[in-house]
């Protein structure tokens, strides 16, 4: 027996999707959509219940991960409710209840607050600087320190908290039963989903749009791995200064047309920008344009009389590593991938 | 008898002659007494031979008619009328069904479907010779209506009947006009309030010189017939003294100190013994129910003046030339218990929540609660499994969506929850329901049979309503709502039994009245000059109901126009001479048209001619034998029996051989193109219907569809399953 509660409604709306109480039931979205199965069929089933209120409904479901958002739905609806936004501020709802800090959702729900956010790490920047009166050679240092750190304990302290609570939420708590041999050979699912998205492929819309991203999450993780590990910019070996200038360059082409796409609206997909999409790709941007400029700019030895440059570097860093990936957009990476993870283990 | 009569036998272009010696017939009826020709003709109804008739009619100067054809629903109208040009009158021409009745059902038995028809044709030689020219009936008729209801149907079909040209007579039960709309607030689509329309309507009546409202009357009795229908009024006081002092009568109404149930309100409100419905009800004279103020001699002493406790009931007779019921509907009313109404202190049906918002014009109050969400259950009383209300009511999907809206607009703070079996917002309706879902009203579909209703229960403070969603694959769901509302239908009124009795239209099962045919005779009942309109037909909305009630009025003015009215003169007539007046006659007419007169001092049954419909059922009750039906008389049909009975002799029917062997399957003489190519497709021993459509490239819909009829008629047959099992072979026959 579950309640019926019409003000999940009004909850829902501040995630982004407010159109969702036109829908009739037709089903023509689940119809339509290509990666909806008889065994796991959306996007009707999930407007229901959000215009029901379903929550604990919604909270077990992994479906709102398993739609790649081509939005081939919300252009067949009948009465233009929009089910892939739906789908997709399910995902930003998700997150939040995922979130046991709760920061996510007030940063979803409040831009205000989003924007104090940015501008106090923003201060907590230049007051480092300052402090440490614009060293080039300490600010550099502390910057890949930083890095280390930040990645370390946002994963420790946030995001591997909030994955559990995803599984409690998702298999513990709907009691699915699942062996621990399952979950050992799952895990090859996690990973493949992780580095490939492979699921994506699924969608009608252009397979170009897979590409774009793949080859976006490959330079991502390789640049990290290059600035972190390989300390691209102290870094004097030839191949890896154009490693990194390669992977920074992807990642600013790639985020340029990803920007630009929203701006345009020309797909469905990009119809539909909340805060929190436009401070994912516009960071993204930022940061593989910054590190590209930053390390042309030491080649070049040009950095010491222009440190702003780093300094606007080391802000996008700080930004991007304390608010956009625990509590913004960045984890729909992880929750994705592990969303393929538990589905495969609620397989009977 | 006739002396002169011509019969046409047709051959209906190989339907009737394939079969039916037609020719052998024409030959043989040729030589008969009294026929003067006797043709074969291709197609009786064609053009050019119902030319050659009139020309027959004319230059033999023939006195009656025969053709031999179809059956006579389908064109007796047609020879009538070539009767009639030919200046024959039309009742000297009679029918004979040799199609329907011998050529199609006996296409096995040739030689016997001649043997029939000969004999059908000889009884209507001898019909025809016993037939004698009648004229229609003229009937002179009042022009003046009497309308039965004044709710909107009523009163805007009074307005049209007196702009016609009618003298009308608009009678209402109630002692205030408007009937069930003055109960409504804002109605869809001009969002007009019922008050507003019945005011507009009321005012109107009031210029027109030729309509009389009667209020508080009731029918008591009726007698006559079309164009002059005899109805006894009953007016009830009002005991209000009619030069009283408005003001005396307004104190008198504030001042009184009995309070009842007000009946208006559906008994959520009092209101005082002397009473009007709500404050601007029409016409504008307060009531007053003497019964109550029995016990109130103070009160009754001092309002002396102004109420006439004595006025006594009047009696008033009046004569009209139609009739237009337009009596209404009443709301279901739940029976106790019914999910939960009566039992739960918060669960009312739908009229009931509409006066509960006129009433609460800010907040939204019931049993001293504010309510801010409410559950609506659909079709309570409507298409019910069991009990005789199988209809939908039609207009409460609506009105409940419309409400929805209203309740959102007036109380901004408001949820609702709609279950319903199927939601009916046709036409422009639909409209509404968008705007419905678009401000958050929930929709829940439960499963039409009786176990899956939804239930409502009290769960401590709260009332919960669960209910079995379709929309979410059949979740049960729980839903906690303030108030309960049950869309309750549409039912007859109590009192349209006794109105049938009255007027003797018949009713339905569910107690509504019927039409004589929903499609071509919508308004008309088979009381001559007995029209219905409005709800007391049928469920139906305001426009509907309207549109009947406009078209009832229509029919009238077109009826009484010229003053008189014909009628078909297949009718009984009786022999005074033999008639010695038992009233056996009498008894069993349906229609009460036989009445006893004197003629020179004998008592006789005479027929009223008005309201006779020729149906025949005293003919056979007289035991003088003194009642007929003009057109069938004893004798004419004795007649038509001899002539049946008369022994026919015809030889049978050549076939040629090779004709027999030319036919298919089908009896075709010739399959259609797409056969023969289908067939020229199937160049193996068997084909599946993909290699025929390869092979006659044809379309694939064509030979798929054309395939099934060919298997149907047995021109091809399924030889098994091909081995992916996919595709059925065929083979020809």
């Amino acid at each position: 027996m579950s309640k019926v509660n019409p003000k999940f409604a009004t909850e829902l709306a501040k995630y982004g999707s407010d159109d969702f109480n036109a829908c009739f039931n037709c089903g023509n979205c689940t119809a339509t959509c290509s990666l909806s199965t008889t065994d796991s069929s959306f996007p009707r089933e999930m407007i229901r219940y959000t215009t029901l209120g379903l929550e604990d409904e919604i909270t077990a479901s992994l479906k709102p991960w398993e739609c790649y958002y081509c939005g081939e739905c919300s252009t067949e609806c009948p009465r233009q409710a929009n089910p892939g936004e739906l789908m997709m501020s399910l995902r930003r709802w998700l997150t939040a209840k995922y979130d046991w800090t709760g920061l996510s959702g007030l940063m979803y729900k409040s831009l205000s607050l989003s924007l104090t956010a940015f501008i106090l790490a923003f201060a907590g920047v230049m007051a480092f600087v300052f402090s440490i009166h614009f060293d080039m050679e300490r600010m550099m240092h502390v910057g890949h320190l930083f890095e280390m750190i930040a990645i370390g304990s946002v994963a420790v302290v946030i995001l591997l908290p909030n994955i559990v609570r995803m599984w409690y939420f998702t298999i513990l708590k709907p009691k699915t039963k699942v062996s621990f041999k399952k979950y050992v050979t799952s895990i090859t699912d996690l990973i493949v989903h992780m580095f490939t998205q492979k699921r994506a492929l699924g969608c009608d819309d252009n397979q170009f749009r897979w590409f774009e991203h793949f080859v976006l999450v490959l330079a991502y993780l390789s640049l990290l791995f290059t600035t972190v590990f390989l300390d691209w910019f102290n870094a004097t070996n030839l191949f890896i200064i154009i490693l990194g200038y390669v992977e920074s360059a992807i990642i600013f082409v790639v985020t340029v047309d990803f920007v630009s796409n929203r701006v345009k609206k020309n797909k469905a997909v990009s119809k539909n920008s909340q805060p929190s999409d436009w401070f994912f790709v516009i960071w993204l941007l930022l940061m593989g344009l910054t590190a590209f400029l930053t390390r042309m700019f030491i080649d070049f030895g040009w950095l010491e009389s222009n440190k702003w440059l780093f300094i606007v570097h080391l802000t996008v860093l700080v930004q991007w590593a304390l608010i956009i990936v625990p509590f913004g957009k960045w984890t729909h990476f992880l929750y994705r991938s592990f969303a393929m993870y538990f589905a495969k283990l609620k397989e009977s | 008898m006739k002396e002169r009569i011509g019969v046409y036998i047709c051959h209906c272009g190989g339907n009737i002659s394939d079969y039916v010696d037609v020719e052998e017939l024409s030959k043989m009826f040729h030589k008969e007494e009294n026929v003067v020709i006797a043709k074969d003709v291709m197609f009786a109804c064609a053009d050019s031979n119902q030319k050659d008739m009139v020309q027959d009619i004319q230059e033999n100067k023939l006195d009656a008619i025969v053709v031999c054809s179809c059956s006579p629903k389908l064109h007796l109208h047609t020879f009538r009328s070539v009767a009639a040009r030919a200046g024959l009158n039309p009742s000297n021409y009679v029918q004979v069904n040799i199609r329907e009745q011998c050529s199609w059902p006996h296409s096995d038995r040739p030689r016997e479907a001649t043997v029939k028809a000969a004999g059908l044709i000889r009884a209507g030689i001898n019909r025809v010779s016993f037939s004698e020219s009648l004229e229609d009936i003229q009937l002179e008729v009042k022009k003046s209506v009497m309308v039965l209801g004044a709710g909107v149907a009523g009163m805007k079909a009074a307005i049209d009947l007196a702009k016609s040209g009618n003298e009308v007579f608009l009678v209402e039960k109630d002692f205030f006009v408007g009937g069930r709309i003055a109960q409504k607030d804002k109605l869809f689509v001009t969002g007009q309030s019922g008050k507003q329309i019945v005011a507009s309507l009321y005012d109107e009546i009031k210029k027109q010189s030729n309509i009389t409202i009667f209020t508080g009357t009731s029918i008591e009795k009726v007698s006559g017939s079309l164009g002059n229908f005899h109805i006894d009024l009953k007016v009830k006081p009002r005991y209000i003294n009619g030069k009283a002092d408005k003001q005396a009568v307004k104190r008198a109404m504030e001042e009184c100190p009995v309070e009842v149930p007000d009946a208006f309100n559906l008994g959520l409100t009092k209101r005082k013994a002397i009473y009007k419905n709500y404050p601007e009800a029409l016409p504008d004279v307060p009531v007053v129910e003497a019964e109550l103020l029995k016990d109130q001699p103070d009160f009754t002493a001092k309002f002396a003046s102004t109420l006439n406790l004595n006025e006594q009931e009047e009696t008033i007779s009046l004569i009209v030339g139609s009739v237009l019921v337009t009596t209404g509907y009443e709301n279901y009313q739940p029976k106790e218990g019914e999910f939960g109404y009566k039992t739960i202190d918060n669960v009312v049906t739908l009229p009931e929540l509409n006066r509960l918002m006129e009433l609460n014009p800010q907040k939204l109050v019931y049993n001293g609660k504010e309510i801010k969400s409410i559950a609506f259950i659909y079709c309570v009383g409507s298409r019910q499994k069991k009990g005789e209300n199988k209809y939908c009511s039609r207009q409460c999907c609506t009105s409940t969506i419309y409400t929805s809206l209203q309740l959102k607009e007036k109380y901004k703070e408001m949820q609702t929850y709609h279950l319903y079996r199927d939601i009916r917002a046709y036409g422009k309706q639909e409209v509404l329901y968008t705007q419905s879902a678009k401000q958050g009203d929930l929709y829940f579909k439960y499963e039409d049979k009786e176990k899956d209703f939804p239930v409502v229960e009290k769960v401590g403070k709260n009332t919960i309503v669960k209910v079995k969603d379709s929309l979410t694959a059949r979740k049960e769901l729980e839903i906690e709502a303030d108030l309960v509302v049950l869309v309750t239908g549409m039912v007859a009124r109590e009192d349209s039994t006794h109105i049938s009795e009255l007027f003797k239209i018949p009713i339905g099962r569910d107690r509504f009245f019927n039409e004589i045919h929903p499609k071509l005779k919508p308004v008309e009942t088979v009381i001559k000059g007995v029209y219905i309109g409005g709800t007391c037909q049928g469920p139906k909305n305001v426009t509907e109901s309207v549109q009947s009630s406009l078209a009832g009025a229509s029919k009238i003015t077109a009826l009484l126009k010229s003053g008189t009215v014909a009628v078909d003169p297949i009718i009984a007539r009786v022999d005074t001479d033999a008639c010695t007046w038992c009233g056996k006659c009498a008894d069993v007419c349906d229609y009460g048209a036989l009445k006893v007169v004197e003629v020179d001092g004998k008592k006789v049954a005479s027929v009223n001619k008005a309201v006779c419909t020729g149906c025949g059922i005293c003919a056979p009750v007289c035991p003088e034998n003194a009642i007929e039906i003009a057109q069938y008389t004893d004798k004419g049909i004795e007649s038509m029996i001899d002539g049946f009975m008369l022994d026919v002799q015809i030889q049978e029917k050549e076939v040629n051989a090779d004709e027999v062997q030319d036919e298919n399957a089908v009896g075709m003489k010739e399959y259609p193109q797409v056969w023969k190519e289908i067939l020229a497709g199937m160049t193996d021993e068997k084909n599946t219907i993909p290699q025929i459509i390869e092979n006659s490239k044809l379309k694939g819909e064509l030979v798929t569809y054309h395939l099934m009829t060919m298997n149907k008629y047995g021109v091809v047959v399924p030889a098994g399953m091909d081995q992916k099992e996919e595709y059925f072979y065929y083979k020809k026959k």
